[in-house]
């Protein structure tokens, strides 16, 4: 692993459209190849956190900067987060009637790279990746998201994060709604990306199912919009245990 | 074929909107206006046939006592004393390609019309200003007895008692003021005859070029669809740009026999200073099949609902359309249907997309009446609104007149939603690539019911309308 | 008096396609006959409202013609709709369903109005009750209007009755105006005899929060003509109209529904089912206009008709009219007769078709006739449709 830092977040606050603001000066460091897990109680801010790293306009930064691979990329759009290596797993990605699941990962994959996609090799990666996320072909043709199962989508989910192969992937909520076997199964599609040498990893959880055969570096608590504690892989079992009682008492 | 439909290919307006330039000495021009001389002028280039010429002054006479339509789209803008009725290139019409006058081919390959026709049709006609300029057809589609030719030459053949009795019998003069003034001025146009049970795998193809300015477009289609025969039909319509108000008023007659099917899909890019009044209609007999598929993007003002009487039993009609309104665009469009016999079915499903200012009205109307037991209908529009200095109207009406029909309707009027954007870009898309995806996606009910160039032209038209330009 | 000309009315806020003849529709002269301008005395009135009895049709709307700036408020100066009608009820007081022919009959028959005032914050619970007990060839008018204050609250329920086989003539125009986040629920019940023609106009507008929920019944009567606009001037007003209505022999029914959405997040429901027998004819128009600056608003459509007979006439026009980008705007219509998977879940479970029909009329009917907040007219417009059916 490099020192060189990947993501850094440096106190960062964020508001929705202006009003009250949701998480207070949030400080992380994840560096190639980390697995890092944030754990907080429902409300704390965890998905706002997701959606603020990948720029949703709607979540507007009142204070401090992210930075990636060195670049500050505070102000600029998801497309180019995108471009510049970020990939967000949508905890409810959306229904767009008309475009295949195929044909939207083969623009985003032209539009990522700027390169023209090999179509025979595209299809054979992809049949690879869905047989990894026990996915049926037919999904490949069907329209991006419309129709799919909650489970469907969040395979659908993991897929583009297969086919992206992004240097940081942020994973919102990927196993809230999915049974045993689909979180499994998720989670095989998961390791998959982590055996990509130094695709780094920043799991938003509130159950640690998914996490069960996952190597984790670093867990992070957030509760009321606040980092209260952050620790290692052992963190999460302490929490399994426990609770977030604990920390909910230490932010207030 | 998808790979193609979403690939983002480069188009600029141009392919559209250049200008030729006509010279005096190769176009006759007939002088702006209307009355019964410019009448006669047209009847005898055309040496019609006499019943034709009386026809044409019947019809001048009803446009001058009938009014404009009450309802739809402003045309102040038009000013028929301004119209040239008749713009014709001092040539023949031709058979083969290298014989076209070498202005007029230089627009047509432009527009890649005749490569389209090398790769997959079966027959061509092209018209340029009033007059088909060029026509031909595939040996082995010709073999099948299938004839494909203008309306003036087949006046003259072994058709002409077919067409004396098919013409302007379905859109009557007296339909509106402007099938009247159709009536009295068309010029141009194709006859199609499939015989009985002949299938014509391959469409047939007709473009349609108006390039001098001021001048209008009265073509007029007749297509005759025999016994469980089987034809499509695909028509385009592009113009350049001029400071001067141009009109189309075509008309298209469509008779499907029993158990036929005919499918007539239609790109319209008028330019934006056309004043587009075109009448499309068809008549279904027994178990036949009417498919009508339409985009329309171009055009300054249209009036366009293509009507099927459902006439026979268990006849059928689907229509699919896009209309795509933008910058200084008043486009009403829509779909008409009478059911009139036992267990006929109808679908209409319409999409419109207002952007820029522009005008996008959903207009439609379905009729059941009282013979048509059993009959089914299924109406559903969606618009979508882009920014909200532009308008997405939806006008349906309905006029059931028997207890066991079958009628759903939906509508819907919505934008683009931001969290959608925001899901693209995550991926990596821009946001105007994003916005055109989606509408791409919104459309493509419509581009997959199109052959593949026509579906491409259809997605570079949406993300050229999309980019602002 | 008689006025010297037909009215024009429930003309539709866009035309369309002549031959659908649904542009507009004509009460004829003939038809119009008033012996009578006044509204009866109410049977049940609660504490709290002000009750101003007999006042001049036009004085009565200055109420309305104070606020007009604020009733009409839009943002921008766009394009309007094509073949855009609105401009025809511009010199109403408040413009209404049924349109200016309406006041002009008012005005010039000297209708009288009464006005219900509820002040500021003043909610009343108990319905005003005003019921018309037609007489045998009585033709008559009246007017009301109905003022509901900031944060106020006012029930009124208008009942029009007769014996089944009367006729006679019933106009009526009610004028609406529900303040900051004030609330006026109307019910209006027709149960009038067989050879009666009947008119029953609405008019209204809501500023901010002020809702407008209007429930009616349209049961008898020969000729019945019933339309009804309000504005929703103001963020997150609101309008609900629910309508029921049966039509039989060769009885008519033409409506005119309109929500005219100009403020943000404001939000209305229009839906109307009924049942067509015989050989009856029903127009519905149902309109949603989205004014530009309406965003974030909602409006939704739908529209249910059971056809019961092979020689019923039904003309729908469920139109959208939308210049904002951020609004959701739907409407649905079901037409047919009863689905046969449905006749045969009740065949199975013994009930037979008539029986079922029944009870799919009684399902449409009651629905509206459950929310009229008055046991006693409630039970007895469930009885009266028990008796049709």
């Amino acid at each position: 692993m490099s020192d060189a830092s990947l993501l850094q977040v440096k106190n960062l606050s964020v508001s929705i459209d202006n009003e009250l603001p949701i998480l207070h000066k949030i400080n992380l460091d994840i560096k190639p190849g980390e697995t890092h897990v944030l754990m907080g109680p429902n409300g704390a801010g965890k998905s706002t956190l997701g959606y603020s790293l990948m720029g949703n306009p709607h979540y507007c930064v009142t204070e401090g900067n992210i930075l990636f691979d060195g670049q500050d990329i505070t102000d600029i759009s998801a497309d180019k987060r995108a471009k510049a290596g970020m990939f967000l797993s949508f905890q409810n990605p959306y229904e767009i009637p008309g475009i295949s699941l195929s044909s939207f990962i083969r623009n985003s994959f032209h539009a990522q790279t700027g390169a023209p996609v090999k179509l025979m090799a595209f299809q054979k990666s992809l049949k690879a990746a869905m047989e990894v996320l026990s996915m049926d072909e037919a999904y490949a043709d069907r329209d991006l998201n419309v129709g799919f199962s909650g489970g469907e989508k969040k395979k659908a989910e993991i897929l583009q994060l297969l086919m992206l192969n992004p240097k940081l992937a942020i994973l919102d909520e990927t196993d809230s709604g999915l049974d045993v076997d689909a979180v499994r199964t998720v989670s095989k599609g998961i390791q998959e990306y982590q055996k990509k040498k130094d695709g780094a990893l920043l799991i938003i959880t509130h159950s640690t199912k998914i996490l069960e055969a996952l190597h984790v570096d670093y867990t992070h608590v957030l509760v009321k919009g606040k980092l209260v504690c952050t620790g290692d892989g052992s963190l999460v079992d302490e929490i399994n245990a426990n609770g977030f009682e604990k920390f909910i008492s230490e932010a207030e | 074929m998808s790979d193609n439909k979403q690939k983002v290919v480069e188009i600029d307006r141009s392919a559209y909107e250049f200008k030729d330039i006509e010279t005096e000495k190769d176009f006759y021009r007939m002088e702006e206006g209307l009355d019964e001389e410019t009448v006669l002028k047209v009847s005898a280039e055309k040496n019609d046939p006499e019943w034709m010429r009386d026809f044409r002054l019947k019809c001048l006479k009803i446009y001058n006592e009938m009014e404009m339509p009450k309802w739809g789209p402003s045309i102040e803008g038009l000013d028929m004393d301004r119209i040239t009725s008749y713009v014709r290139h001092k040539s023949e019409m031709k058979n083969s390609w290298e014989d076209v006058p070498e202005d007029i081919k230089n627009t047509f390959e432009r527009l890649g019309i005749p490569q389209a026709e090398r790769e997959s049709l079966a027959g061509v006609g092209a018209q340029y200003d009033s007059e088909l300029v060029y026509h031909n057809v595939k040996d082995e589609v010709a073999a099948q007895g299938v004839i494909y030719t203008d309306l003036e030459s087949a006046m003259k053949t072994e058709y002409a008692d077919m067409i004396k009795s098919h013409f302007m019998t379905l859109i009557p003069p007296t339909d509106h003021k402007f099938a009247a003034l159709h009536g009295a001025v068309w010029s141009g146009g194709s006859f199609v005859y499939v015989p009985k049970g002949v299938k014509v795998d391959i469409p047939l193809q007709s473009y349609f070029r108006l390039n001098a300015a001021g001048a209008g477009q009265f073509e007029h289609t007749l297509i005759i669809v025999d016994e469980g025969a089987d034809l499509h039909f695909i028509e385009g319509c592009s113009a350049p740009k001029y400071n001067v108000a141009n009109l189309h008023a075509g008309a298209v007659e469509l008779f499907v026999a029993k158990n036929a099917r005919l499918r007539y899909s239609t790109i319209e890019n008028w330019s934006k200073n056309m004043y587009n009044l075109n009448t499309k209609r068809a008549i279904i007999e027994e178990n036949g099949v009417m498919e009508w598929v339409s985009g329309s993007f171009g055009s300054h003002t249209g009036y366009l609902y293509p009507m099927t009487i459902l006439k026979g039993d268990h006849s059928q009609m689907e229509f699919t359309g896009i209309t795509f309104a933008g910058k200084g665009q008043n486009l009403d469009t829509g779909a008409k249907v009478v059911h009139q016999g036992v267990g006929t079915t109808s679908v209409i499903n319409s999409k419109s997309i207002s952007k820029d200012g522009g005008i996008g009205t959903y207009r439609s109307s379905v009729v059941i009446q009282s013979s048509a037991k059993k009959a089914k209908a299924s109406v559903s529009c969606d618009s979508l609104m882009v920014d909200s200095i532009s308008r997405a109207d939806t006008i349906p009406g309905m006029d059931i007149r028997t207890d066991d029909a079958d009628v759903g309707h939906e509508a819907k009027i919505g934008r683009i939603s931001d969290d959608a954007i925001f899901y693209l870009m995550s991926r990596g898309i821009s946001e105007e690539d994003a916005k055109a995806m989606i509408v791409s996606g919104f459309a493509n009910p419509v581009s997959k019911e199109l052959p593949l160039e026509y579906a491409v032209e259809m997605n570079n038209l949406i993300k050229l309308e999309m980019s602002g330009h | 008096m008689n006025k010297d000309l037909n009215m024009k009315v429930n003309v539709l806020p866009v035309l369309t396609y002549g031959f659908l003849k649904v542009n507009d529709s004509t009460v004829s002269e003939s038809d119009i006959k008033i012996d009578s301008v006044t509204t009866p005395d109410a049977s049940k009135m609660p504490k709290g409202i002000d009750v101003k009895r007999g006042v001049d049709f036009i004085e009565a709307g200055e109420i309305f013609i104070k606020n007009k700036d604020r009733i009409m408020y839009t943002t921008g100066d766009f394009a309007g709709p094509n073949a855009d009608t609105s401009g025809r009820n511009e010199n109403q007081a408040i413009r209404t369903g049924m349109g200016i022919d309406v006041d002009e009959l008012m005005i010039s028959a000297g209708a009288k109005c009464d006005v219900y005032t509820v002040e500021e914050n003043v909610k009343v619970s108990e319905p005003v009750i005003i019921e018309y007990k037609m007489k045998d060839g009585e033709g008559s008018i009246s007017s009301q209007v109905i003022h509901a204050k900031k944060g106020s609250e006012i029930s009124v329920i208008l009942a029009y009755e007769s014996e089944k086989e009367f006729g006679g003539f019933h106009g009526i125009s009610t004028r609406l105006l529900a303040e900051e986040d004030a609330k006026i629920n109307l019910y209006k019940i027709q149960m009038l005899g067989d050879k009666f023609i009947h008119f029953d106009d609405i008019g209204g507008a809501c500023f901010k929060g002020g809702s407008i929920n209007i429930s009616s019944l349209e049961l008898g009567a020969k000729k019945t003509w019933t339309g009804c606009l309000v504005n929703l001037a103001e963020k997150e007003a609101e309008l609900t109209m629910d309508m029921g209505y049966l039509v039989r022999y060769d009885n008519f029914l033409d409506v005119n529904y309109i929500a005219d959405q100009r403020g943000k997040n404001t939000n209305s429901v229009m839906h109307a089912k009924g049942v067509l027998m015989d050989s009856a004819t029903k127009v519905f128009r149902g309109t949603i206009d989205f004014k530009n600056g309406s965003s974030g608003s909602a409006g939704d459509e739908q529209e249910d008709t059971l056809m019961l007979s092979p020689d019923v006439i039904n003309r729908s026009m469920p139109v959208i009219l939308c210049q904002e980008e951020d609004v959701d705007g739907r409407h649905g219509a079901t037409i047919g007769q009863l689905g046969e998977d449905l006749l045969f879940y009740m065949q199975t479970r013994g009930i037979d078709e008539e029986e079922a029909k029944r009870m799919m009329i009684r399902a449409r009917l009651d629905s509206v006739a459950r929310t009229i907040p008055d046991k006693e007219l409630e039970q007895r417009v469930i009885f009266y449709i028990q008796n049709i059916i």
